[in-house]
């Protein structure tokens, strides 16, 4: 089967990432329909976005919800508009399609998806298959001698953890934190809000912000003292100037000794690094689950030992929230003090988190058991949805 | 002068506050939890949108208005089979797959590590706690902003 005849769909909660699978990259827009109030004409659809002028306020209808599918007709609009002439023109009913789906995902939302693909859509022939997957598939190509690995995929919705070994996803095993990208975003927000500017109806720029200025800490008591100190011996402030949308198009962070002329800008501090620490720490604002780093050590710690020895130096990490600075260096330092001595931690940052699982899709692709994973439109046809559930691992 | 009659202007302040009740304090911190997880702040900035009529319509042409209704009514109906909110999934997963793992065995269990607890005010570690709330704050200038901007003022 010829590359250009798959096209690999990476339907994440906040953008997708999509294209051919002789694409050497894939286009990343937001899994959105979106409506700004200085256009009023019309919605935007993904990355129709970038011809928005004026992004403040910015309005998200999002298909999916708690990282579940669950608003078909948005999702829809995206999908067609993805497809669409304006951006791939997909003949879908010659492709194969590669689609990732969330662990675990809930049999009707399995079943939606086979159903709308097949019936809907008339595709050729279908592979759903989770991200982590795909981005386990590809550290094993370029690592062949590694066993096992434990991807961690920290998106917009939630994190999990899920090992594989020997190629093999252990399901008992994946666990979920619910904490991701989105959570962050909104708990900024909040803080924001009450301390300086209210800026709750801002996600888009608030999102910008924590990208721009946000860092994970690697010595959080520290950074903490550090951060209480006068202005002048604190690396940590900074001033964010807002995007107006007349004269700055985006924010961007200034030193804060630098003078402005009269820009709106949002003082960030302790902010900076408190706010992704609960990805580490979701008990701070009252989630009773475990942060990132102890949940690798305990699940690598449900496997017998000598499993553990190879989990412990395949940790690989995917999925947007991943790009934080130092993000990697934390779970490194972490899992360093919790782990056995003896063991060897190693922790892999995917070289693009946010399109590491695309990539892997197109690594499987490549694959020549790839064509027996599909399930044709006439299989479908024969055997429905049952075959799919079989099939698929999910 | 009758002792009963002497006011304390202390205990007065006391008896007076009200104190939440540790069933309020969770519920409150549910709400701001549910908070966080929305997609949205404010409504629709469309929602109340006439659009008039004599907007002459561009994109529209004729014979994709006509494959586009023929999808759309297959679709309506797929749409109606498939339309679940994510309580009504996770009821119905607990049905289709009550053994793990499912959706409620893969959550990750309490953290052993003890709860730190950072001032709602400033955002830096502190070791106070409002009497009336439970918030938390770091000093007195803290407890005083608590006091006037969220303490029983705060609706999440």
């Amino acid at each position: 089967m010829a590359a250009k005849h798959i096209f690999v769909l990476d339907n994440g909660g906040f953008n997708i990432k999509a294209g051919f699978a002789n694409n050497s990259e894939p286009r990343v827009m937001p899994n959105a329909v979106m409506k700004a109030k200085s256009e009023r004409r019309r919605p935007f659809i993904g990355d129709q976005l970038d011809e928005c002028r004026d992004v403040s306020g910015l309005y998200y209808i999002l298909p999916v919800q708690k990282g579940y599918l669950i608003n078909w007709d948005t999702q829809k609009d995206v999908w067609d508009y993805l497809m669409g002439k304006d951006c791939f023109n997909v003949h879908i009913n010659t492709m194969s399609l590669v689609l990732t789906q969330p662990y675990l995902n809930f049999q009707s939302v399995q079943e939606g998806l086979c159903e709308y693909w097949f019936e809907e859509m008339e595709c050729e022939s279908l592979l759903t298959i989770n991200p982590g997957t795909l981005s386990a598939y590809k550290y094993g190509k370029e690592n062949p001698s590694e066993l096992c690995c434990l991807v961690v995929d920290c998106g917009y919705s939630f994190t999990h953890l899920i090992p594989y070994v020997q190629g093999k996803k252990i399901t008992e095993f994946v666990h979920r934190i619910e904490i991701g990208g989105k959570m962050l975003t909104n708990h900024l927000k909040d803080i924001i809000s009450y301390r300086q500017l209210n800026v709750m109806d801002e996600t888009y720029v608030i999102n910008q912000l924590k990208e721009d200025t946000c860092f994970v800490s690697t010595d959080f008591n520290g950074d903490m003292a550090i951060a209480q100190k006068k202005a002048k011996e604190n690396p940590y402030v900074v001033d964010y100037v807002l995007p107006d949308f007349t004269t700055i198009r985006r924010g961007y962070m200034r030193p804060k000794d630098e003078a402005g002329s009269g820009e709106q800008v949002i003082r960030m501090n302790n902010e900076r690094f408190a706010v992704p620490e609960l990805l580490f720490h979701p008990s701070d604002i009252g989630i009773q689950q475990m942060g990132i780093s102890e949940a690798i050590v305990y699940v690598i710690e449900q496997f017998p030992s000598e499993v553990q020895y190879h989990l412990y130096k395949n940790v690989l990490l995917i999925g947007g929230s991943c790009s934080l600075p130092n993000f990697k260096e934390r779970v490194e330092k972490d899992v360093r003090t919790m782990a056995p001595a003896e063991c060897e931690v190693r922790i892999n940052l995917a070289s693009n988190p946010v399109t590491d699982a695309w990539r892997g899709g197109c690594v499987l692709t490549k694959d020549p058991q790839f064509s027996s994973q599909l399930v044709t439109r006439r299989e479908y046809e024969e055997h429905g949805f049952s075959l799919c559930l079989q099939r698929f691992d999910v | 002068m009758n002792s009963s009659q002497r006011e304390s202007a202390r205990q007065k302040d006391a008896n007076s506050r009200r104190v939440l009740d540790e069933a309020a304090r969770r519920r409150r911190a549910r709400k701001a939890l549910e908070a966080l997880e929305q997609d949205n702040f404010h409504d629709d900035p469309h929602a109340n949108l006439v659009l008039s009529k004599k907007i002459p319509k561009f994109e529209e042409s004729l014979d994709g208005k006509q494959t586009r209704r023929r999808k759309s009514k297959n679709f309506e109906i797929f749409k109606q089979r498939f339309r679940k909110s994510f309580a009504q999934l996770l009821e119905e997963e607990q049905m289709n797959r009550p053994e793990p793992p499912n959706y409620v065995s893969a959550q990750v269990p309490p953290s052993k590590f003890p709860e730190r607890h950072f001032c709602a005010v400033c955002g830096f570690i502190c070791n106070y706690t409002c009497l009336s709330c439970g918030a938390r704050y770091c000093s007195v200038k803290c407890l005083g902003t608590h006091q006037d901007t969220r303490c029983l003022k705060w609706t999440a």
